[in-house]
């Protein structure tokens, strides 16, 4: 809105009239500033017609689920080298059971339910965490079984456990499951709590499914199942 | 004008309401900023959270209602009362409106101060008091303009000077802003649900939100430093046309600013992107006030180094300049997504209210106090020290903020070496924060300091003077060529026009079907041409029809309201009345049972969303951390949405269902018992108090009244229903050894808690399926997002 009036000899116009002894110059409008304000519009026009009419570029949604599906299938694909046996080979290397208790001890992870000394209690006090020195297992007591409950949280996670997966990554789920395991001997013998879940042995070979076929689709079954409708992994924060 | 020299009256300017509003300003000034400063510090010792009444979730909306409405709000209006009646030339247009106005406010203000720490709140940012109060600022406002508009009415000064256009920009904006946002229907004399849920409100909110900046905190400061500014430096102001420029771009760009505050949410990309591009458009118009103010100085530098109302009110719109950079910057959606929710928001809000409405208030009030009692300045040191320690203070609280906000953005998006999970938990984000948030307080603490020294200052320059109301011989205006316009000249003319037409055809572009949009944008800048063309050639003309303009207050307010209400309606009525099923995408949130409705109540009202939100963005470290992103249909039914805006605490979107409720339980009563280091509250006193059954049925009634999809229940069962599902949630927390009330607000709270996130895949009603058939007019508009999909292109 540059009127273009060439000014005589460049003075700045001062307008007459006065407001309360305030009077007001007529400057031209700086250009550097008038092309920020063009820019912007110009700027505005261009992304819009790409975005809009050209279809340029992904959308949000597009750009995220294509992010997500990628990171899930490299999950998979760590999964597919954990079992028992290598559970139980990690858990007397030194190096992951130390790394193990240092997520173990932290405060505000599983130390906060289960205790500094895995019993579920502190100080005479009972914890909400179940104890994991003994071997009473209420989701199963094998390695890959204690690994699904640390990684995807107990089947009802508002009556237990919480998922880990997200917070952790399976690196470090797998170096605390080395330092439970740390505490116990590979064929100790493993009891049931009675009030276990009559589902769990089956719903715990979902990790490594083929170590046992058999029961992989009473898992498969049972997941769904379970949590209805709440959302995809939902981590911790 | 026939001015025939016309006789010349005494007139006595109406100074006491100014003075009281000065007063009420600058004492509101210490409270707002003493709220600040308690609450920074409850970040970093949670054990400052004193009492039920005194945690931050209810204090920051204090704090933040406080700086804005007491504070700026008083100060706001002392200006206008002092600068209109000089320009207008006449007294206030009526001294009873002038008392209400001024008793009114003050009272709003006390019902505030009760009624925030009580815990009555609606839950949306700047717009937490309760009913009954909106109502009442609703009236003070109106009394306000029609005594803003009374004075025009009868000015003896023809025309308008910049000052007031601002005036009369903040009165009608902030009027239709105010009254939209706040549209609710009351369950209780203390409680009532918004008319907008979900995305509807997010939109509105926002639309309110950033434009209670704008027209609240920015229009008013502008015209107030278009007269006192120019007064100070004893100076012509730089530029009238650059006036007329800013003034009407930046009036027309604001309102559409708003959904940078929702960028990457499940709000609709097309929102998304007329808020981030506004945004940076609106970099120049705000700049141009910053230029006007700073270059008015030009010639009078010197008095820089003498008059401290100078200092301040350069440094002020240095601040101005600073943060309306900021401001666009922040809106670019790849900044943004790191800055959201995080501290570097704090500090852009912070360099505006403190350096440019603080510095531009303490300005004024150095200017003001000594012609208002009739004497000196007492300590033009002192004045001066309160500008360095504010400076420095201002400084040392905005630069801790930027630090703050990017490295916990930063630390967020860490993940781990194999890339597929989160490095960081919260907490220790949280951590390594809180050095900055210690610096955080020094500098407010030092603004406030600064702000006593003023008080103590100014109490002593009041001490050794007198009130003096202002006499002046004042020729009264013949009004032969004013206020005569009419709707013909107003709306028939090249600049109306021309702006008209070229807008008309860029809405085209955006909302045309594929084809019909294209070919709108080529007209649009054939169009613009010729405009400017035409301008080239009758420029003069278009001068004088602003001139004359300015002689008519109407239809200056009328084209000004024009203006701002353009945005808003473009934006808005598309969401209000998109069918729902386009508006839910794939997903439906489930319906709140009472006992569940009862507990998100008491979410809101303890302040929750201060520091938690509840949306998960479309962005790979939230979706890593919170799980899948937030879809528009799972916040459908919220009223009031809560999707909050800084994140102090984690997302809380899909928290349902993740924990046993006995860790709940826990956490609210002690949250360090679950999450050492954490700085939240404990909220130990739900587990007192009884839920409140005795509103819920009405409660649930509004809900339905609302379109939320309650089947049709009668008081018992909803009482009932409440009261198994408590019974249900106390039973589970005594297996793990811990005794609640089942008719307990925590239960309730917890009941709230473990349904977020929950929604069902709704049997979506063939609307998808009968898009793109049976298009009534071929040149329908249409969303653009529908459009771009309709092009196949994703």
């Amino acid at each position: 809105m540059d009127p273009k009036k060439p000014s005589p000899n460049n003075e700045p116009i001062l307008r007459e009239h006065s407001y309360d002894g305030i009077q007001e110059y007529d400057q031209k409008l700086p250009n550097w500033w008038l092309f920020t304000l063009y820019i912007a519009i110009v700027y505005f026009v261009i992304y819009w017609l790409c975005y809009y009419q050209l279809g340029i570029g992904s959308s949000d949604t597009l750009v995220i689920d294509k992010a997500m599906a990628e990171m899930q299938t490299a999950r998979d694909k760590q999964m597919e080298s954990i079992n028992d046996e290598q559970l139980w080979a990690l858990s007397r290397d030194p190096a992951a059971v130390e790394a193990g208790k240092a997520t173990f001890m932290t405060p505000g992870m599983c130390v906060t339910c289960h205790g500094p000394d895995l019993t579920g209690m502190l100080s005479g006090a009972k914890l909400p965490g179940l104890p994991l020195s003994d071997q009473e297992w209420k989701h199963g007591g094998k390695p890959t079984e204690i690994f699904k409950i640390v990684r995807k949280g107990s089947p009802d996670i508002t009556k237990g456990m919480a998922a880990w997966e997200l917070v952790l990554g399976m690196k470090r789920v797998s170096e605390v499951v080395a330092f439970v395991l740390s505490h116990h001997k590979e064929g100790e013998p493993i009891t049931r709590a009675a009030d276990s879940p009559p589902a769990t042995p089956g719903a715990a070979t979902t990790a490594p499914a083929a170590t046992t076929p058999g029961t992989a689709p009473a898992a498969a079954a049972a997941a769904p199942a379970a949590a209805p409708a709440v959302s995809p992994p939902p981590a911790s924060k | 004008m026939t001015s025939t020299a016309a006789s010349k009256v005494p007139i006595e300017f109406n100074d006491k309401v100014v003075r009281q509003f000065m007063l009420a300003s600058i004492i509101f000034g210490v409270v707002a900023m003493l709220a600040g400063v308690f609450i920074a510090s409850q970040l970093n010792f949670h054990q400052l959270n004193l009492a039920e009444w005194l945690t931050f979730g209810r204090l920051r909306p204090l704090h933040t209602n406080a700086a804005i409405f007491a504070f700026v709000g008083n100060m706001m209006f002392a200006g206008i009362y002092y600068s209109t009646q000089r320009l207008c030339k006449c007294r206030m247009g009526n001294d009873t409106l002038s008392s209400i106005h001024f008793w009114g406010w003050q009272l709003i203000i006390v019902a505030a101060a009760i009624t925030l720490p009580l815990g009555l709140s609606r839950g949306k940012e700047y717009a937490e008091l309760i009913w009954p109060i909106n109502i009442a600022v609703a009236v003070i406002w109106v009394v306000f303009a029609v005594n803003f508009f009374l004075t025009l009415h009868k000015r003896n000064e023809p025309s308008l000077y910049v000052a007031l256009w601002f005036y009369i920009a903040t009165i009608v904006t902030v009027a239709m802003l105010y009254i939209v946002n706040h549209l609710s229907i009351p369950t209780s004399w203390t409680h009532s649900y918004g008319i907008f849920g979900g995305v509807q409100d997010g939109l509105v909110q926002w639309w309110y939100g950033h434009n209670a900046v704008a027209f609240f905190l920015t229009t008013p400061i502008l015209g107030i430093m278009y007269y006192f500014l120019p007064k100070a430096a004893e100076r012509p102001v730089y530029s009238y046309r650059l006036s007329i420029v800013h003034f009407w771009s930046l009036v027309f760009l604001y309102i559409w600013a708003g959904p940078h505050h929702l960028l990457h949410t499940a709000l609709p990309k097309w929102l998304q992107m007329l808020g981030m591009f506004f945004s940076l458009m609106l970099w120049a118009p705000s700049w141009g006030g910053m230029l006007n103010g700073l270059l008015t100085l030009r010639g009078a530098w010197d008095k820089l180094r003498t008059d401290p109302v100078i200092k301040f009110f350069i440094a002020g719109v240095t601040f101005y300049g600073m943060s309306t950079f900021e401001g666009p910057l922040l809106s670019i959606r790849a900044v943004n997504s790191l800055s959201h929710y995080s501290d570097w928001t704090i500090g852009h809000v912070h360099s505006g209210a403190l350096g440019w409405n603080g510095f531009m208030a303490a300005g004024m009030f150095y200017w003001l106090a000594p012609r208002l009692w009739g004497t000196k300045l007492y300590s033009i040191s002192m004045a001066n020290f309160h500008f360095w320690i504010g400076t420095l203070g201002i400084l040392l609280y905005v630069v801790a903020m930027w630090i703050s906000g990017v490295m916990q953005g930063l630390m967020l998006n860490q993940v781990t070496a194999d890339g597929l999970a989160v490095k960081n938990t919260f907490l220790d984000t949280l951590q390594a924060i809180r050095p900055l948030m210690g610096l955080r307080i020094i500098g407010g603490g030092m603004f406030l300091l600064g702000w006593i020294v003023m008080c103590v200052n100014l109490w002593k320059t009041i001490r050794s003077g007198k009130p003096v109301n202002e006499v002046r011989e004042v020729a009264l205006l013949q009004r032969g060529g004013t206020d005569t316009m009419g709707m013909k000249e107003t709306f028939f003319n090249d600049p109306t026009a021309c702006t008209f037409g070229a807008m008309l055809l860029v809405f085209g572009w955006i909302f045309l079907p594929p084809g019909a949009d294209i070919a709108s944008l080529i007209c649009a800048i054939i169009f613009g041409f010729m405009a400017v063309r035409r301008f080239q050639k009758t420029s003069h003309t278009w001068a004088l029809w602003y001139e004359s303009l300015l002689h008519n207050y109407l239809p200056f307010t009328v084209l000004t309201f024009v203006a701002v209400v353009i945005g808003g309606l473009i934006q808005i009525i598309p969401t209000v009345t998109v069918n729902s099923a386009k508006n839910v995408e794939d997903r439906i949130q489930k319906l709140y049972e009472p006992l569940e409705l009862a507990g998100r109540d008491i979410y809101v009202s303890e302040g929750c969303y201060n520091c938690h939100s509840q949306m998960i963005r479309t962005l790979v470290p939230d979706v890593m951390r919170y799980g899948d992103y937030s879809r528009l249909g799972e916040s459908i039914y919220d009223h009031p949405f809560q999707w909050g805006s800084k994140r102090t605490g984690p997302d809380l979107a899909r928290e349902g269902g993740q924990r046993p409720d006995s860790w709940h339980y826990e956490h609210l009563m002690d949250p360090r018992s679950m999450s050492p280091m954490s700085n939240m509250p404990p909220y130990a006193h739900l587990n007192t108090k009884p839920f409140d059954q005795k509103t819920l049925p009405r409660k649930i009634a509004v809900m339905r009244q609302l379109g939320v999809p309650y089947p049709p229940m009668d008081a018992t069962e909803i009482k009932m229903k409440a009261l198994e599902q408590g019974v249900k949630i106390a039973t589970e927390l005594k297996k793990s050894n811990i005794v609640v009330r089942p008719d307990s607000e925590m239960v309730a709270v917890i009941a709230y808690l473990q349904k977020l996130g929950q929604f069902e895949q709704p049997a979506v009603e063939d609307a998808l399926s009968k898009k793109g058939q049976g298009v009534p007019f071929p040149l329908s508009p249409i969303i653009p997002d529908d459009g771009r999909r309709a092009n196949g292109a994703q």
